[in-house]
């Protein structure tokens, strides 16, 4: 069990994680911490890989990119979650029934 | 050094679970923020130092603060929400989730032989000199997406819409 | 090559430039002629891709690197690659955006500058996605299409519901999930993750029998282009955001979105990944169950939306069948039906805002009669309609034979042939549909509609016009670009 393998288990638990959150939560603002703790799993992956194979610098390219991608993701469903409030009173999505088949 | 990653890694995982099972909307936003503050050291000590200043400056401030920013719109009564949302319920079954998927990974793991080797780093590579110099189609994509963060919070919260 | 290089950098700065002109105007002036703008974008976008293919070809190149704005801003060339590929998306991205400006100057009448600010910024998101060079950019312009095109469809949230937006955005965000992980396994087995590297160092990583972290890659990828395609069984997203959103942005969703975040991923995927046996067999059980699934499901809905969103998943298994047979021909005749499909989906969504502005509902079971009223909009809708059935001489025959050829010649004959049978299944929900709107009795409150003017009539004729004329000329046209070796 070297510490390799211990990082893999734990991100694919962490992806696991969010996943089960992302469907299984009323209330929006907890789908959207589904959402981040599995991009944070998603770039923990990257720099794990750049530590495997050597180029660590294009690995903190692209974790940097991922960053900016996730910020701007919970900021647009900040953005609606508000407007959810506004619309119903309050943040449940039990609320938005009316389209169905 | 190997003890500091794994402390942090089980710091990791625990605060990720806490905050999916907590039943206040509150502690799950300082459980994220906590969470990515281990995240940055686990990335610190793997050799990423850029990307860690990035992610703890960045998602363990930016994000929680407009987490709490729009957590404090909504004033509903304590009892009411847990009777809302019901997240005791609705949770209760994630550590039993974790612990069937960390015993699968773990006999995969243990059965067949993944080999990871890690190969030393390349001392040639300038994390500043790659990103200003090979990455300029991310950088206009991050730059097309901030753009887009902007309109989206523009049309969205436009009072008296209606 | 100077002139290509111009023309190739038009490709990010035009729509750049036109959101800085359209946040600097004046409101007033900008709100009046808000479809002057985007038109002429959109415009100038196909015309460039036309000037592009014909410097190309003269110039016999395949593919042409560059980088914007040459070597001021990066010393680097070949950020970007021009391919005859991306060609074809990139004009049928100008002309369904054309499409929706045009449909939108009529049936938007709030944040207009918004839509064009939008609408801009998904252009460059879907021309930065098929430029790039590089699998970690296409996943970038891949989530800027993704949060753009969902902040298109809550843009008119006082009128619709968020309901189609947020279950869009939350599906949408699994699939960007899954594309990262199977990213970050990638780049652990070769060292970047710009296609020439994948490609050449394929065989070395390949070359364990059951390499099992780069089969666990493809399974996400797969999974995560799946999602954003809207194949079944992950199609669920497609009927709720096409009826929450307004028609101009349901033409984009349907003619340009769902092709070029999901097929065009598959295209690089079946390019890169073109020696492992297990991508095209499973694109061939993808394309088979969604085309029959997407058929059946279609059956039994009302609302206009929805039949045309159905029919679009079921569309997108006929080009996944076609990308699964790895062979040239069934190349051509995937893209030649992302081409069609493209036409007659705008059709069938110009004729819902027609529908929509001037009998104000969308239910067929309200509708009847409706061809002595508005004879322009049944004209369009019974050609679009034998397009897709795949009725000689209009496109949709050609694109539909080119694929079932190239099934027959890779000895996929059972798939051909559940193909073909499965044309009648289309042929019968859009007779379905046909017959309740258009023939039949008029009921008593739709007695004094009368046809639809302006912009949209344009829209329907113009792409009618399409439909018919490079129908009857694709022989030409496949001849032509045979004796150019592109083919």
């Amino acid at each position: 069990m070297t510490i390799e393998t211990i990082m893999l288990i734990v991100g694919f638990l962490m992806i696991l994680t969010g996943c089960y959150c992302l469907i299984r939560s009323y209330h929006m603002l907890k789908i959207i911490i589904g959402i981040e703790i599995s991009m944070k799993a998603g770039t923990m992956f990257l720099i794990f890989a750049g530590y495997m194979n050597g180029h660590m610098g294009l690995a903190q390219a692209y974790v940097i990119t991922a960053i900016v991608l996730e910020v701007v993701v919970a900021v647009v469903l900040a953005g609606v979650t508000i407007g959810l409030y506004h619309k119903y009173g309050n943040m449940d999505i039990r609320n938005l029934t009316q389209l169905k088949g | 050094m190997e003890t500091i990653i794994y402390i942090s890694l089980a710091f990791l995982l625990s605060f990720c679970i806490m905050a999916v099972m907590s039943r206040s909307i509150l502690k799950s936003a300082i459980y994220l923020a906590a969470a990515s503050a281990a995240l940055g050291v686990v990335m610190f000590l793997l050799g990423a130092k850029w990307a860690s200043v990035f992610e703890v400056s960045v998602c363990s401030g930016l994000v929680t603060v407009i987490f709490i920013s729009a957590i404090s719109l909504s004033n509903m009564k304590i009892e009411d929400v847990h009777k809302l949302y019901d997240d005791k319920k609705r949770m209760a079954y994630l550590p039993y989730v974790l612990l069937f998927g960390g015993f699968t990974m773990i006999t995969f793991v243990l059965t067949k032989d993944i080999n990871l080797t890690v190969v030393a780093q390349s001392t040639m590579e300038d994390f500043q000199n790659i990103f200003w110099n090979t990455r300029m189609a991310d950088i206009l994509g991050q730059i097309t997406a901030i753009l887009i963060g902007g309109i989206a919070v523009i049309v969205l919260l436009k009072e008296g819409a209606k | 090559m100077h002139y290509l290089d111009y023309i190739a950098d038009t490709f990010i700065l035009v729509p750049l430039a036109a959101i800085i002109l359209n946040n600097i105007c004046p409101k007033k002036f900008a709100e009046a002629n808000f479809h002057l703008l985007s038109g002429v974008v959109t415009v100038f976008q196909m015309l460039a891709v036309v000037a592009a293919f014909f410097l190309m070809s003269e110039n016999h190149f395949s593919a042409y690197p560059f980088s914007v704005l040459g070597k001021a801003i990066s010393p680097q060339v070949g950020v970007f690659n021009l391919t005859s590929v991306s060609l074809v998306f990139l004009f049928c991205a100008g002309l369904v955006s054309f499409i929706s400006v045009l449909i939108a100057k009529r049936t938007i009448d709030a944040n207009k500058i918004s839509y064009v600010n939008l609408l801009m910024t998904l252009l460059i998101g879907m021309n930065g996605m098929l430029l790039v060079n590089d699998l970690f950019s296409l996943y970038v312009f891949l989530d800027v299409v993704g949060i753009s095109s969902f902040v298109m469809i809550a843009l008119f949230r006082s009128r619709t519901d968020l309901e189609g937006s947020i279950k869009y955005l939350v599906i949408s965000a699994l699939a960007t999930i899954f594309i990262l992980t199977a990213l970050s396994f990638i780049f652990m087995q070769t060292g970047s993750l710009s296609y020439d590297v994948i490609n050449s160092n394929l065989l070395k990583i390949a070359v364990h029998p059951l390499n099992v972290m780069l089969y666990f890659a493809l399974i996400l990828l797969i999974a995560g282009f799946a999602i954003k395609t809207g194949v079944v069984p992950f199609h669920s997203w497609l009927p709720d955001a096409h009826q929450s959103a307004d028609t101009s942005i349901s033409v984009l969703l349907s003619g340009i979105v769902i092709k070029v975040a999901g097929i065009y991923g598959f295209v690089v995927l079946t390019q890169l990944f073109a020696g492992v046996p297990a991508v095209q067999v499973s694109l061939a059980a993808l394309g088979i169950l969604t085309i029959v699934a997407g058929a059946l499901l279609a059956l039994r809905q009302d609302h206009f939306k929805r039949i045309v969103a159905y029919s679009s998943v079921s569309q997108m298994g006929y080009i996944l069948l076609g990308l699964s047979t790895g062979s040239m021909l069934g190349l051509v005749g995937a893209i030649a039906h992302v081409f069609s499909h493209a036409t007659f989906k705008s059709t069938l969504f110009a004729n819902a805002a027609a529908l929509h502005e001037q009998t104000g509902t969308l239910d067929i079971n309200e509708m009847g009669g409706l061809q002595n009223r508005m004879p322009v909009t049944a004209l369009s809708s019974i050609i679009a309609f034998l397009s897709t059935a795949g009725i000689p001489p209009f496109m949709g025959f050609w694109s539909k034979f080119l694929i079932i050829t190239a099934l027959w010649n890779t000895g996929h004959k059972i798939l051909g042939g559940i193909a073909l049978c499965a044309s009648i299944l289309t042929a019968a929900y859009f007779l379905r549909l046909q017959k309740k709107v258009f023939f039949g009795k008029t009921p008593a409150k739709l007695s004094s509609v009368s046809e639809i003017t302006g912009s949209i009539k344009f829209a329907e004729i113009l792409l009618t016009a399409i439909t018919s004329i490079v129908g009857v000329l694709f022989p030409l046209i496949l001849l032509y670009l045979q004796s150019l070796n592109l083919v």
